[in-house]
Order: C-alpha cells, then sequence, then structure tokens
C-alpha cells in the first residue's frame, strides 16, 4: 500500500526524468539558438532539483522536515540542537546548488551576450541560417 | 487542439508511471535519514561549546559556503566573473551614453511608471535584507545579490536606460563597486592572516573561529550582543555587492539599442558598404 507522500515524490521524480529528456531534445535538436539557451536552463534547473531531493529527508509519521536553520540558537539547549540534527534537510546540496544557480544565471547572460553577436553579424539566431553562410 | 491531447497523455503517462512505480519499488524516494556528513554540518553550524568545530551561523547554508567549504565559493565566485567578464569582453568599445537628445518620451504608461517608482526601492530594501541576515536566515551574499539586480532591470525595461545612466548607474561606477566587493572578499578572507602577522600567531586563510593549530586568533561571532559570526557576515555583504553589481553591468550592456551599440569600427564598415 503506498502513502500520499510517496505517491506525490514519485510523480515529482517522474516529471524530473521526463523534464531532463524534453531539455536534452531541445538543447540538441532545436535550431533557434534563444530555444537552446531556454532549454539549458531547463536543464540546470533540472539537475538542482535532483540534488535537492538527494539531499532530502523524507516525513517521519507525518511530521514535515525542517529546513537546515537552527531557529533555537538564542536557548544554547544541545537537545534542541540534537532533534534539529535529526529533523532537518541535508544542507550540503543546498549550498552548492545556490551557487549553481547564481553561475547557471551568470553563464546564460554570457551565452545570450553570444547569441547577439551572432545577430549582429549574421542577422540570424537559426543555426540553419549560420551554417549556411560558413563563417 | 492536438497540443491539448498531448500533454493531456503525457501527464496521465507520468501519473500512471508514477503509480507503478510507487506501489511496486521505493527505491526513487529519499530516505527518513541523511548522510552521516549532513549531520556533522548540522550539529556544528552552531556549536558554541567546541568552538574549534563551529562556524558560530545558525544557518547551516551560509556556514558551508562561506566556512567549511569556504574555498569553493572563492573559487565559484572566479567562475562567476569569468562569465560577467567575458560578457563585458564581448561588447568591448561599446560607448554607453545617453545621447544628447532624446525624441518623445521614451518608457512605458504613466500608471507602470509610478509603481515602477516605488517597487525598486522594496526590491533593494529586501535584497539587502536577504544578505545582511544570511547568516540568520535563509539567503546570503549571492541570493541577495541577484535580488538586487532586479531592480535595475525593471528600471531599463520601464523608463528606458538614458534614465539610469543619467543617474550615474553606468559601466564605470558598477564595475568600481564591484571591485570594492570583490577585495572586500579577498581582505575578509586573509583578515585572519593579517591579525596574526601583527599579533605573531598562527592563523589561516579563510578562517573564522579558532581551530586547533591556531587556537588565538579568531573573528568575533557576537559585536555589542548581535550575532555576526565571524567572517561569515562580511562575505555575505561583500558578495552581495560584487553579484548586484556584476549583474547589472552585463544588464546595461544587454539593453543598449542596437544603433547605440555600433563600434567605431563596424559604423566605419557599415558606411563604407553603403557607398
Amino acid at each position: 500500500m503506498i502513502t500520499l507522500s510517496e505517491y506525490f515524490m514519485t510523480i515529482l521524480i517522474t516529471c524530473m526524468i521526463v523534464n531532463l529528456g524534453l531539455a536534452l531534445y531541445g538543447v540538441f535538436f532545436k535550431p533557434n539558438l534563444i530555444k537552446k539557451i531556454i532549454a539549458l536552463t531547463i536543464l540546470g534547473d533540472t539537475a538542482n532539483t535532483f540534488a535537492l531531493i538527494i539531499g532530502y529527508r523524507m516525513w517521519v509519521a507525518g511530521v514535515p522536515s525542517r529546513p537546515p536553520v537552527f531557529t533555537e540558537w538564542r536557548s544554547n539547549n544541545p537537545l534542541l540542537l540534537l532533534v534539529f540534527t535529526k529533523t532537518a534537510v541535508d544542507p550540503l546540496p543546498q549550498a552548492l546548488v545556490l551557487t549553481a544557480i547564481v553561475i547557471g544565471l551568470a553563464v546564460t547572460l554570457f551565452l545570450v551576450f553570444l547569441t547577439l553577436q551572432a545577430w549582429k553579424i549574421y542577422r540570424s539566431v537559426d543555426m540553419r541560417d549560420i551554417r549556411k553562410l560558413k563563417g | 487542439m492536438k497540443h491539448w491531447i498531448g500533454i493531456c497523455v503525457l501527464i496521465l503517462t507520468i501519473l500512471a508511471i508514477s503509480f507503478v512505480v510507487a506501489a511496486n519499488i521505493n527505491v526513487l524516494l529519499p530516505s527518513t535519514n541523511v548522510r552521516t556528513l549532513a549531520e556533522i554540518y548540522l550539529k556544528y553550524t552552531y556549536y558554541p561549546w567546541d568552538k574549534y568545530f563551529t562556524a558560530m551561523s545558525p544557518e547551516a547554508c551560509t556556514s558551508i559556503v562561506w566556512d567549511f567549504r569556504g574555498l569553493d565559493t572563492v573559487f565559484e565566485t572566479m567562475v562567476f566573473y569569468l562569465a560577467i567578464i567575458g560578457a563585458i569582453a564581448l561588447a568591448r568599445g561599446v560607448p554607453l551614453k545617453p545621447p544628447k537628445e532624446i525624441k518623445g518620451e521614451p518608457g512605458l504608461s504613466l500608471i507602470v511608471k509610478t509603481v515602477t517608482k516605488i517597487a525598486p526601492v522594496l526590491i533593494i530594501a529586501v535584497a539587502g535584507s536577504i544578505a545582511l541576515h544570511g547568516h540568520l536566515t535563509p539567503g546570503g551574499g549571492f541570493q541577495g545579490g541577484a535580488t538586487a539586480a532586479v531592480a535595475p532591470v525593471l528600471i531599463l525595461v520601464v523608463f528606458s536606460q538614458f534614465y539610469l545612466l543619467k543617474r550615474g548607474v553606468n559601466k564605470n561606477s558598477m564595475l568600481l563597486l564591484r571591485s570594492i566587493g570583490l577585495t572586500g572578499i579577498g581582505i575578509t578572507a586573509f583578515a585572519a592572516v593579517l591579525i596574526g602577522l601583527a599579533t605573531g600567531h598562527y592563523a589561516f586563510v579563510l578562517q573564522n573561529q579558532p581551530k586547533p593549530l591556531a587556537p588565538n586568533i579568531s573573528l568575533p561571532a557576537f559585536v555589542g550582543g548581535q550575532l555576526i559570526s565571524g567572517s561569515l557576515w562580511f562575505f555575505n555583504f561583500f558578495e552581495f555587492l560584487a553579484v548586484a553589481a556584476g549583474f547589472t553591468i552585463v544588464f546595461l550592456l544587454i539593453t543598449l539599442p542596437e544603433k547605440l551599440a555600433e563600434t567605431k569600427e563596424e559604423k566605419r564598415a557599415a558606411e563604407g558598404g553603403e557607398k
């Protein structure tokens, strides 16, 4: 017998796999450079979501797992820290994803700039047209 | 119409596959326990009973980003700036100056402009709060900087670029702000070493709290009763400046009108072609 939360989690993972396929299709087979960039951002976001799922902690007995922020730090109570350690999600993938998002944004801007240069030189962002021009 | 049928079939397939998978195997699901490494990070993120291992910040992500794996983040900042510098280098020779005369009134309608006069102030206030509370609540320099860069984009779209350029938000001022941010990150990384040199003790690069080999040097975790988590607050602040300024430069260059974006050589080539 499956629970509702397990079912939703499986739907999420299946959707991510489908998303991965769609993004790879877009990167490889769409001739428009802008559409390639859009597919690349979808690919990056899918990879980031996978990283977050790896570090996720499933709910125990219907109690949601906590974000990795120790909110009771003022109490100076080691027992609360122990509870926090046993209920919070993995902070390491979140830390990696946060820098990956910002760097991904910078790389996307760089690619947009390259596309802008291609438009200025070839007057087209379609790979089929650019290939015909030979250089 | 055909699109809708395809999308419905796709969604139903995903739901069915998920049901079959969830009913038979649960190998795809995350476990109820996290890895031992994660438990160590969670335990020592704020652990005042043993200062040798803690980052003194209740926010585990920020303490990983700027303390436990601080060197990684310095290199990630470098990758980020290589991308930004690549974009700036592609646009070299582009003059970023407002024209002397602007025909008509640039920008969108009055309603949008009035709203946009209020919104960037709020955006920058929220961004500053995200960045400066990064060691206490979810957030940090990267997120705050990316949020702050939204305000110039909004002004660019609604008021036109000349509005920003006339008020001093141009390439050079943003390069200055970015350089202040990057220099600040460098100084904060070497702060413990500099204090150690001045006082004659051992210290490490990117050191925050005392370490077993450098027990005498540490950056203060509390200032005036406020938790600032040693170097984390400074790293977040300077990263905020650097990221916000870097994105603003690229957005300014990317939204330049095409006729103004032509460099001198391109103009000459275009004129030569017409003759």
